[in-house]
């Protein structure tokens, strides 16, 4: 066959970039809760008739290499039943190939003459889903059936009339029907939209030239894959990393990758990671693909289309039975944390492979506290994402405010939580010392209180890193361990990492959050003497920790350089 | 007599209007060092051209790029920042998201002030504007002392919830007063008094660290211009659309950092006005980028925030975070990389690359014979014959037609397997691609069809892309105006003197009390009126920022203000509420989800006095000439013989059939085959497009 006009083929890639692109902006401008329009917790998708994604909004990568085996299950289970004017609506990790209860799908098939020829696609984290904890993030869930509402795949829309028994169902079993109902108009209002664009696109190009780029878009992105990974040098590569655990007395829970690189594929074998446990940090398979897509591709060096044809040259796998690949009735419904701590081991092992192309170890990802309380007859969930500060990276010190790799997530404005909610937060800041020394420095902790104004709330929390923090690379030390408190009058409660039932707070209590610093790359007693200054000036380090970890003498702002020089000296004498 | 300039990173574009209505327009190299410099040669040579004594220039209307310029290459003030305690951080943490996915390497923008110079001071409001924690003078005087070792040119304050109380801002604003005289210092309060801490102080940041370069570069202009007998009364055009008087920049000089691409936005609706077309897709296409933006109803879309100091990535409004934000009107301009001289590239696979990487104006494109040997899309027109060798920038730069062709023969053609047209021909259309994503960021994403627009093409390249560009988005018409390529300039000339004001309302649309609000928008008018200086406003522009309660993006919905005197005005205003909610979003809510008006936007203009139509007549009209050669419009085509012609040359009663090249020393008009091309009585030339052609 001859080869697609690759001019032409350019001009459509753009396209669909676009058309992705405006799924994204309308769900974010449209929506209603906090954690979609704010946090922008959620992923657009248009895909091509077969259910691969062809673009992808600028969104969430830890959703994004699912899609494709959601909607391979969706076609499985709509087929030829599908309707113009249908959309469909699941969630459920087992029935619908989904990712955990409150990420929603709401996709709709896109006809031409009759035929599938593609799909909007559009997912979004929901602020509840029912279930036992406010937020439906249950870390002491035991299985799927204590963690909310589970659709299997149902008809949202059918023939372009509202399934209004579906809505029904959805509004009676959730904690906030209004932003629920709010945030799903959303994802339907940009479906509809991306239906009448690619419907244009449809109608100048002809269809057989759009299925034919699709076709080519994919071997594209397969061949540049291929070439990045073809220069890899070959070998097995392999990282351990740890979850801290759950609930009061955690014990950890591994995860373990071996990376195979032959040729020009990679294959990502999770074989020995722990068994699946009794609680929300459980994931699925697609879930795991899609992370393991997302880390590799973090080290491309070229712009490779973001369409499924670029995951063709990776291999993942999980065994069943394996938190990272769990049987039913498994709860996954906090399984975000393992999909950040599956890219960090990624991270881990590629740093034996590309060294310059990743950091040492972040915070590791969103934290992620919900508020909750019942008050005047209704509930009021309040859920955020923090981030995040990143580790040391050969050429630069660790980025503070930064998202994770995983997920591009925003913070919630302070003003506007005030406002909404019963809490104030009394500091959001950066906390000295807490960055792993490194010859290039680990991004300082973030640290985020609330107080408490009104009596009978609850606090749900899921953060990380408190037993395992994150590590540096090359001689760098690992940053500062994560730590959450409630301050109650006299009284100082250490919240767990992931405590199994959620917190009562009195009014009055501080929640006070300290997220893990990043680790740092190198021997920090190589680090320049005027970068310790520096960072000394700006009180990112301490005078103390600036002489006993870099080997650095500052007094009242300015460099010894002399007695600088001596205790570096002893110390390489000492490590000698 | 009247002066419009527009200062760029290359050149600085001067017209002059004499009071017999006769024009002068002078192109001459900006002066980086003191941009005044250019700007004051320009000046005298128009008032030569003209006839008028310096002394004679009455108003000097001007747009630069002194306050983007001082955040990209980072030549601010040094700044200290005042906040509430335990949040000093907050201009650093930013709203965390990233501009780009997939990116472990990942360098965020430095903070414009340095974690050493952010200072916490004991205090809190609440969001209702209760004290929590009282402001002591104690620890004013700390905090100041403090700001006084550190030796600052500029501070900026910005306390949270300070637009619910500003009472501890202005304390400290009478304190920082008192204590520094001579220090510029903005205050959160009276720059954005608005909810969304990050946002709030980065815009006061970003105020404070232009405002003493703005200043000094005020001044210095002023008196050189004095110095040679020119006093006359300066204006700024602002981001927003509309000049300022000089107090007006001085106190809010973030209001200018966008202003030179909003000049020629103003001088597209102007020309909208004149000729009565009142929905425009403005496409302005140079040599690094391509800009576009919208005018719908004679009225262009008002952006509330945007980020200055971003290196250029795609067009993507999802990214964020690239910059530093600035929360301040702003018209909405979509900017891709993509300019005449985007580089073209292979990868890795096979798929061909064009930009966002440019050859910029030097090397510059192939054909300039200056070094570079990658083909860019300047390379490609030249190739295609589209662009005259002997004339380009009215023969300021000498192109050899042999390098670009030679460029996209050996970098592209022979690699991909295709004619060395087909591969020019190919390169104009993926940058086509590109800047039609520019074009839909403005329109459909707003959920507009481009097919009710008719495109105005202005820039260097704007003629030369705009209709092909057109036809993939489904535009009919085309209209190159005279001057194209100081467009900017001319649009200053007529913009009207204005100013924008914010009225937080924060209501229910349900139980509005329209008395109030009416009340409330009087005073708004009169105090913010008094921002014109000397000039009175004739003229009002009212829109309400509209949302359902629940969400956090308001839709600006433009408010007739006799709707505020009629019967039932909250369901008046909902149902035109509803109908851009609809236009956008394709769905309304239902009839009983309540409608929040969190503010009007108040537009206060003093009306220009000189009209884009007396312009474009007293525009030099050029000679006639006419030739002809062989140019290719891509397999369907092939070569065509090609008729050549000067604007001049052509016919105002007939159109001529495409293909045809109207070459001026502006830019180049390229009509592609099956168009046709008129000139209109303004000496428009007006492109029409045959509809959904297949490529």
């Amino acid at each position: 066959m001859k080869r697609f006009d690759p001019y032409l083929q350019e001009v459509l890639r753009s396209a669909y970039d676009a058309i992705a692109e405006n799924l994204a902006i309308i769900v974010m401008r449209a929506a209603y809760s906090e954690i979609v329009r704010e946090s922008l917790d959620y992923s657009t998708a248009l895909c091509d008739r077969n259910g691969l994604t062809l673009a992808q909004g600028v969104t969430t990568p830890m959703h994004l290499g699912s899609f494709h085996d959601a909607i391979k299950n969706l076609i499985a289970t709509v087929g030829e039943s599908a309707a113009d004017g249908d959309v469909f609506i699941f969630n459920d990790p087992f029935l619908a190939a989904g990712q955990h209860l409150p990420d929603i799908y709401v996709v709709k098939p896109l006809f031409h003459q009759g035929q599938i020829e593609g799909w909007a696609t559009t997912l979004a984290h929901h602020s509840d889903v029912g279930g036992i904890v406010p937020g439906s993030n249950a870390l002491g869930a035991r299985e799927v059936f204590q963690e909310g509402l589970r659709l299997p795949v149902l008809p949202l829309m059918r023939r372009g009339e509202r399934v209004s028994e579906v809505w029904a169902i959805i509004e009676a079993n959730v904690r906030t029907p209004d932003l629920v109902r709010g945030d799903l108009e959303a994802q339907l209002a940009a479906c509809n939209n991306c239906e009448r664009e690619f419907a244009e696109l449809v109608e100048r190009y002809g269809i057989e030239t759009i299925r034919a780029s699709s076709d080519e878009l994919h071997n594209h992105a397969d061949r540049l894959t291929r070439a990045e990974f073809a220069a890899l040098p070959d070998g097995v590569y392999t990282f351990e990393d740890h979850l801290d655990g759950l609930g009061d007395e955690p014990s950890p829970i591994l995860l373990t990758v071996k990376l195979t690189v032959a040729g020009d594929e990679v294959t990502v074998d999770w074989t020995g990671s722990s068994s699946q446990v009794e609680g929300g940090v459980n994931t699925t398979l697609p879930f795991t693909k899609a992370c393991s897509y997302a880390a590799l591709r973090s080290i491309l060096t070229v712009d490779v289309p973001n369409c499924q044809g670029f995951t063709r040259p990776i291999r993942v796998i999980a065994p069943a039975g394996s938190v990272l690949n769990a049987n039913f009735p498994a709860p996954t419904g906090a399984r975000g944390v393992t999909g950040y701590r599956m890219i960090d081991c990624i991270f881990g092992a590629l740093a034996q492979v590309v060294p310059d192309r990743v950091a040492a170890d972040s915070s590791g990802g969103s934290s992620l506290p919900t508020f909750s309380g019942f008050y005047d007859g209704s509930h009021f969930v309040f859920c955020e994402t923090l981030m995040g500060t990143s580790g040391a990276t050969l050429a630069h010190d660790g980025q503070e405010g930064v998202a994770h790799i995983g997920s591009n997530q925003a913070n919630v404005p302070i003003e506007l939580v005030e406002a909404r909610y019963p809490l104030r937060i009394e500091e959001y800041s950066l906390v000295a010392d807490s960055g792993g020394s490194g010859k290039t420095r680990g991004g300082l902790a973030l640290r985020r209180s609330y107080r408490v104004l009104k009596q009978g709330m609850s606090l749900n929390i899921r953060s990380d890193k408190r037993t395992f923090p994150p590590h540096g690379l090359f001689g760098g030390s690992e940053g500062g361990a994560s730590h959450t408190v409630i301050r109650s009058g006299e009284r100082e409660i250490v919240v767990p990492q992931m405590p199994l039932s959620p917190l009562p707070l009195a009014e009055g209590d501080l929640v006070v959050h300290t997220m893990a610093g990043g680790g740092g790359w190198g021997n920090p007693f190589e680090r320049a003497p005027e970068e310790v200054l520096e960072d000394v000036i700006d009180a990112r380090v301490s005078v103390d920790a600036a002489r006993h970890e870099y080997g650095v003498v500052v007094d009242s702002d300015v460099l010894d350089t002399a007695a600088t020089e001596d205790l570096r000296r002893a110390q390489k004498k000492g490590s000698a | 007599m009247l002066v419009g300039s527009d200062i760029g990173g290359t050149f600085t574009d001067v017209i002059g209007l004499a009071n017999d209505g006769c024009v002068s327009i002078d192109k001459v190299p900006s002066t980086p060092g003191d941009f005044s410099e250019a700007l004051l040669e320009g000046t005298i040579q128009v008032a030569r051209n003209l006839d008028c004594e310096p002394g004679a220039i009455a108003h000097m209307r001007h747009a630069c790029t002194v306050a983007t310029n001082a955040i990209l290459e980072g030549r601010g003030a040094k700044v200290a920042l005042i906040t509430t305690k335990g949040f000093r951080d907050v201009l650093d943490l930013r709203r965390i998201r990233m501009p780009r996915l997939y990116d472990p390497l990942y360098h965020k923008p430095a903070p414009l002030v340095p974690r050493r110079r952010r200072f916490e001071i004991d205090e809190r409001v609440a969001h209702n504007g209760e004290v929590l924690q009282p402001l002591r003078d104690a620890e004013i005087d700390r905090v100041i002392d403090l700001i006084g070792e550190a030796g600052v040119e500029a501070i900026a304050v910005c306390l949270l919830h300070s637009y619910a109380n500003e009472a501890h801002e202005r304390r400290l604003g009478t304190a920082i007063a008192r204590r520094f005289p001579e220090v510029y210092c903005s205050l959160s309060v009276d720059v954005l008094p608005e909810m969304r801490e990050y946002e709030r102080t980065s815009t006061t940041v970003v105020n404070s660290y232009v405002g003493p370069v703005v200043a000094d570069y005020l001044e210095s202009t002023v008196r050189r211009f004095a110095s040679v007998g020119v006093a006359a009364g300066f204006e700024l055009m602002q981001s927003s659309g509309g000049t300022a008087p000089l107090s007006e920049v001085r106190r809010l000089p973030a209001q200018i950092i966008e202003c030179g691409p909003a000049a020629g936005v103003v001088g597209v609706q102007k020309l909208g006005d004149a000729i009565g077309e009142k929905n425009i897709i403005v496409f302005d296409m140079g040599g690094t980028t391509a800009k576009a933006s919208l005018i719908e109803d004679g009225r262009f879309f008002v952006s509330e925030t945007f980020e200055v100091g971003s290196e250029l990535s795609a067009t993507s409004a999802m990214g964020g975070g690239a910059g530093y934000s600035v929360k301040l009107p702003v018209i909405d301009i979509a900017e891709v990389g993509a300019g005449g001289g985007s580089l073209v590239s292979i990868d890795a696979a096979g798929g061909v690359v064009v930009g966002p990487r440019s050859a910029g104006a030097d090397p510059g494109p192939a054909c300039y014979g200056r070094g570079n040997e990658q083909a860019t899309v300047t390379d490609a027109n030249v190739a295609l014959g589209y662009i005259d060798p002997s004339n380009f920038a009215g023969g300021s730069i000498a192109i050899y037609p042999e390098l670009a062709v030679r460029a996209i023969r050996d970098t592209l053609a022979i690699r991909m397997g295709s004619t060395m047209e087909e591969a020019a021909f190919g390169i104009r259309s993926i940058a086509n691609a590109h800047m039609a994503r520019a074009i839909k960021a403005v329109s459909t994403y707003k959920g507009r069809d481009p097919r009710d627009f008719i495109m105005v093409a202005c820039g260097g390249n704007g003629g030369i892309h705009g209709p092909d560009l057109a036809v993939s988005l489904g535009v009919g018409t085309v209209l190159v105006p005279p001057a194209a390529g100081v467009f900017s300039a001319l649009g200053l000339l007529c913009a009207n003197v204005e100013v924008m004001a914010a009225v937080p309302l924060n209501i229910m649309l349900d139980t509005a009390d329209w008395l109030d609000v009416a009340g409330r928008l009087n005073d708004a008018r009169g105090l913010h009126g008094a921002r014109l200086g000397s000039t009175s406003v004739n003229n009002a522009e009212l829109s309400f920022l509209m949302r359902y309660s629940g969400q956090a993006f308001e839709l600006e919905v433009p408010i007739e203000p006799a709707m505020l005197i009629a019967n039932d005005v909250s369901a008046l205003v909902r149902r035109v509420f509803e109908a851009v909610y609809r236009q956008t979003y394709g769905y309304c809510a239902a009839e009983t989800q309540h409608v929040e008006l969190v503010s009007a936007r108040l537009r206060l203009s003093a009306l220009a006095s000189r009209s884009m139509s007396e312009l474009l007549k007293a525009l030099p009209r050029g000679e006639e000439h006419r030739s002809s050669r062989k140019c290719y419009f891509g397999a369907r085509h092939g070569f065509r013989d090609t008729l050549v012609l000067s604007r001049a040359a052509v016919p105002i009663d007939e159109a001529i059939t495409g293909p045809a090249i109207i070459a001026e020393a502006e830019g180049t008009t390229v009509v592609p085959p099956g168009a046709t091309v008129q000139r209109d009585r303004h000496n428009i030339l007006r492109v029409r497009l045959p509809l959904r052609e297949h490529p």
